[in-house]
């Protein structure tokens, strides 16, 4: 189990938040803007041939002798889809603060308030340029059983290639709906382009981007020769206080420049250290950046 | 700034094989991490990769190169030049004499001179030379012909000065042999201008004179004598103000660690006042008199002339006992000698005698031998047979007579003797033949198993040697040596450096003199009188005689300053060397002081600093993120 019944319970009081995606396939949980069939009154609009006439609202036709058409609220369910980053480089950190486990716990709770909602929720783990496992859609709180069992299956592995990933995600052909993608981003890709065959299909896209307090701040000093857990790659550095530094700079500057593309295209983006319990990023941060109410 | 060994720049280029073979020897610890793409981004932006980039921030090989530099500069001896005293060949006369003892300010002269050798030192131009010589009660030469400017240093540091006066007159040979064969010699007297007034020698090449002190403010006691009397003895004492201001004394007189009295005298510049003390105390001991301020106060710049001692030695008379059967020259001989007293044993015609009980410093055995002497000293005349020493048949061969020269035959003239036969004596191994003949010795003296014995070979009256005036003098000596007065004469007091003749009582074993400081020095005593002259330090010292049976006798002798020379220790404005008056010599010769110290100083402490660095494993530089920062979440 990779949270326990009370998470679990503050976790259904929350709904995932997307103001842009209006295809909901089925009725759902929630409100749509587009005008349905369903009893909240939402606006008239003039008669057209074809209409359903059991929709023409006769007392303003008795009063004004034209016809209007009455437009009702529709509710409609959500798909939510939740990207993980399934690379070496998630392989990283002790105990809780473990980034794929961390991830997972992340996955399982969006997961969660999504099923909880209704939402039609798809998962997909990304490795090496392509998607290696998946699930659903599904729906409702009965699946929460089975993505538990896919999700503590799941173990990390190969390259970070995420617009390769995510372009083999957004060629299969799936309803618009929320995306979320989960990754410590350590690739030379930039995730917003990648992202952006979905943002053209009316999907709305977030990135959670984590990272190690060891990756924000190396308890590193000497001359050293840095070795890459997902490429072996090596690099040899001489490491003192000022270089420590410039590094901690560097982190900042590239959180921010992410941040701002993220901005520019229109992808939520929080950032945030896995050395804050996930529960309380899931609870108060992503309320607090509005993907979850 | 000049380098006196350029050439050890050179040394620098060691400092390339230095960084490459540090950085061949750099390993680097391998690390893992999540992600290398950051880092290469970082190092790409700032070229933190780059070899020297690599060395830039490494505290070690930043050590190392400084060590480096600071070994290379110190090889190469940089130096200031300073004007200085002199250079080339350069005889430096320091004078460690008395008066260099006196403080003027917060130092003594001494150590004000030396300062100034240590400046004439540092300041020598390369390829100078000094020789340095210590000018004291006796003077020594701590370098010569030295250009090693440490070994300089290191002989001066080793100098100090002494209590007594400076034998100007050897210090300028000294200093003239070392200028001989040297070409354009520099002498350069140290000294606060206490050098006779004439009568020194012209000195080779230039000589220059480097005064010290400046003060004239001494009183000092310049005279103390004990003189025996019938009565009670006298002490006389004089004081003498060397200052050019009236002053007020005190002059107290103790016996030992006991006040005797004490008297104020006001004494006008460049006066002395004499004083004689009566009704003293007749017992021997130290006397000692001490010069202060009434006040409390200091009195003087110097102090060593405060103070004097005198030794009185209360006389005692040597008890002799002449056993004979009747000898009329020596019984007038000993009732004239003085500090003798004589008894007399008659012995009958077969040469016995009833010996008294009571102990005798001395028996004369006239013709006699008395097997019950086994303790005392003896002096024998016309010694019969006994088991001292072997005698023989008697002998008139007295055509050639030698007299052996020795403080016992000292004065005697044996020209004019005759003697008409002698016993035949074979000198034993423990004598020495004083006079002889040509058949056997006619007089010899020794020591044997702790007694002294002496004896003269023929019958007095068959020779005219009691007419004669060797006579007295021969036995006086014999006499003297058999039974000394006292071990030394210790009524005049020692000047510092003079020597002491003591002549050690029989039956001693050991005599150990301990100086004013305390310090012990013990000798054998041997045949014949030992000479001390370990007498440097002012004050009274001991003397211990230690007899075969363990019991020990003190006797004390004094040794003080009582040199005006020293004493007046008012700084000359120049002093005289052969005919030419000598003044103050200003520097005006360009040397170079060497600052190769602080490099070295620097080098070192670095060294330490270096090492305490590689032993700490592994090196951790101090984070430059202050605690709080902002984290990037």
């Amino acid at each position: 189990m990779l949270f326990d019944e009370t998470t679990l319970r503050k976790l259904k009081q929350l709904t995932l938040v997307a103001s842009r995606v209006r295809t909901g396939a089925i009725k759902g949980d929630r409100r749509s803007s587009r005008r349905g069939s369903s009893v909240e009154f939402a606006d008239y609009r003039d008669y057209t041939p074809g209409d359903d006439l059991r929709r023409l609202d006769w007392n303003i036709y008795a009063r004004l002798e034209r016809p209007f058409i009455k437009m009702f609220e529709e509710e409609e369910d959500l798909a939510v889809y939740i990207l993980l980053d399934g690379s070496r480089s998630m392989d990283w950190g002790e105990g809780e603060q473990h980034k794929f486990l961390y991830a997972l716990r992340l996955c399982a709770g969006l997961g969660a308030i999504a099923l909880a909602s209704g939402d039609a929720l798809s998962f997909a783990l990304l490795q090496s340029g392509g998607i290696r496992a998946g699930f659903g859609p599904m729906r409702g709180e009965a699946s929460l059983s089975r993505m538990f069992d896919v999700l503590e299956g799941l173990q990390p592995g190969g390259s970070t290639q995420l617009n390769e990933s995510l372009h083999q995600f957004a060629v299969t052909p799936r309803r618009p709906g929320l995306v979320i993608l989960i990754s410590d981003l350590l690739s030379a890709d930039q995730p917003e382009l990648g992202l952006r065959p979905l943002l053209a299909r009316g999907s709305e896209a977030a990135i959670l981007h984590l990272l190690s307090p060891d990756e924000l701040d190396p308890p590193l000093s000497g001359d050293l020769q840095l070795v890459d857990v997902e490429t072996g790659a090596q690099q040899v550095v001489s490491l003192d206080g000022r270089l420590r530094t410039l590094y901690q700079d560097r982190v900042r500057s590239w959180i921010r420049d992410t941040r701002g593309e993220c901005r520019k295209h229109g992808v939520g983006y929080v950032q945030f250290s896995t050395a804050r319990p996930w529960d309380q990023l899931v609870l108060l941060e992503l309320r607090r950046s509005g993907i979850l109410k | 700034m000049t380098f006196l060994s350029p050439s050890a720049l050179w040394l620098l280029a060691a400092a390339l094989p230095i960084i490459v073979l540090y950085m061949l020897k750099m390993r680097r610890k391998p690390v893992r991490v999540s992600s290398t793409l950051l880092w290469t981004q970082l190092l790409l932006d700032r070229e933190a990769n780059a070899p020297w980039q690599k060395l830039r921030r490494n505290l070690l090989l930043l050590l190392q190169l400084l060590i480096l530099a600071a070994l290379v500069l110190a090889a190469a001896r940089p130096a200031i030049r300073t004007p200085v005293v002199a250079s080339g060949s350069v005889i430096g006369l320091l004078d460690a004499s008395a008066s260099m003892n006196a403080v003027d300010g917060n130092r003594s002269r001494f150590d004000e001179a030396r300062q100034a050798v240590a400046s004439l030192i540092d300041g020598m131009p390369s390829g100078s030379s000094m020789t340095l010589i210590l000018v004291g009660t006796t003077p020594k030469a701590l370098a010569a012909s030295e250009s090693d400017k440490n070994a300089l240093r290191a002989a001066l540091a080793g100098a100090t000065s002494t209590q007594g006066s400076a034998d100007w007159q050897a210090a300028f040979a000294l200093a003239a042999g070392a200028a001989h064969g040297s070409q354009g010699s520099t002498t350069v007297i140290v000294s606060d201008g206490g050098l006779p007034d004439s009568g020194l020698p012209a000195l080779p090449g230039d000589v220059r004179y480097v005064p010290v002190g400046n003060l004239d403010n001494n009183i000092a006691i310049t005279a103390l004598a004990l003189r025996p009397t019938a009565g009670a003895p006298e002490l006389f004492a004089e004081v003498t103000n060397y200052s050019q201001a009236d002053r007020t004394v005190l002059l107290s007189f103790y016996l030992g660690e006991q006040l005797l009295t004490a008297y104020q005298l006001k004494l006008a510049p460049r006066e002395h006042k004499g004083l004689t003390l009566d009704q003293l105390p007749g017992a021997s001991g130290v006397y000692k008199a001490r010069i202060s301020d009434p006040h409390g106060g200091a009195l003087d710049a110097l102090s060593l002339d405060d103070t004097a001692f005198a030794v009185y030695q209360a006389s005692s008379a040597r008890r002799v006992l002449l056993i004979s059967k009747g000898n009329l020259f020596l019984e007038q001989l000993l009732a004239s000698l003085p500090g003798i007293k004589p008894f007399k044993a008659l012995a009958n015609q077969a040469g016995s005698v009833q010996i008294p009980a009571e102990p005798f410093d001395l028996y004369v055995l006239d013709g006699v031998y008395e097997d019950g002497l086994t303790r005392g000293n003896l002096l024998m005349i016309d010694p019969p047979a006994n088991p001292l020493f072997v005698v023989g048949e008697p002998f008139q061969q007295m055509s050639s007579v030698k007299v052996n020269p020795s403080d016992l035959t000292r004065y005697v003239d044996w020209g004019n003797i005759h003697v008409m036969q002698a016993e035949s004596v074979k000198p034993p191994d423990w004598a020495d033949v004083l006079v002889q003949a040509d058949g056997g010795p006619l007089v010899f003296a020794g020591e044997t198993l702790g007694r002294r014995i002496a004896a003269v070979t023929f019958d007095l009256r068959q020779s005219d040697l009691p007419l004669q005036v060797a006579y007295p003098i021969l036995f006086s000596n014999l006499i003297n040596y058999l039974v000394p007065p006292t071990p030394f004469d210790a009524t005049q007091s020692l000047r510092p450096g003079g020597s002491l003749s003591i002549v050690p009582p029989s039956g001693i074993k050991q005599i150990a003199i301990v100086s004013p400081s305390g310090q012990a020095v013990s000798y054998t005593p041997g045949v014949g009188k030992l000479v001390y002259d370990g007498t440097a330090e002012l004050g009274y010292y001991a003397v211990n005689f230690i007899a075969n049976d363990g019991s020990t006798t003190a006797d004390y002798f004094a040794v003080n300053l009582f040199d005006p020379s020293e004493s007046d220790i008012r700084p000359r404005p120049g002093i005289q060397v052969g005919r030419t008056i000598i003044n103050p010599t200003a520097s005006r010769q360009v040397g170079e002081r060497e600052l190769w110290q602080w490099p070295a100083a620097v080098g070192l402490v670095l060294l330490l600093v270096e090492w305490q660095a590689s032993h700490r494993k592994p090196l951790r530089l101090p984070s430059l993120r202050r605690k709080g920062s902002p984290s990037p979440t």
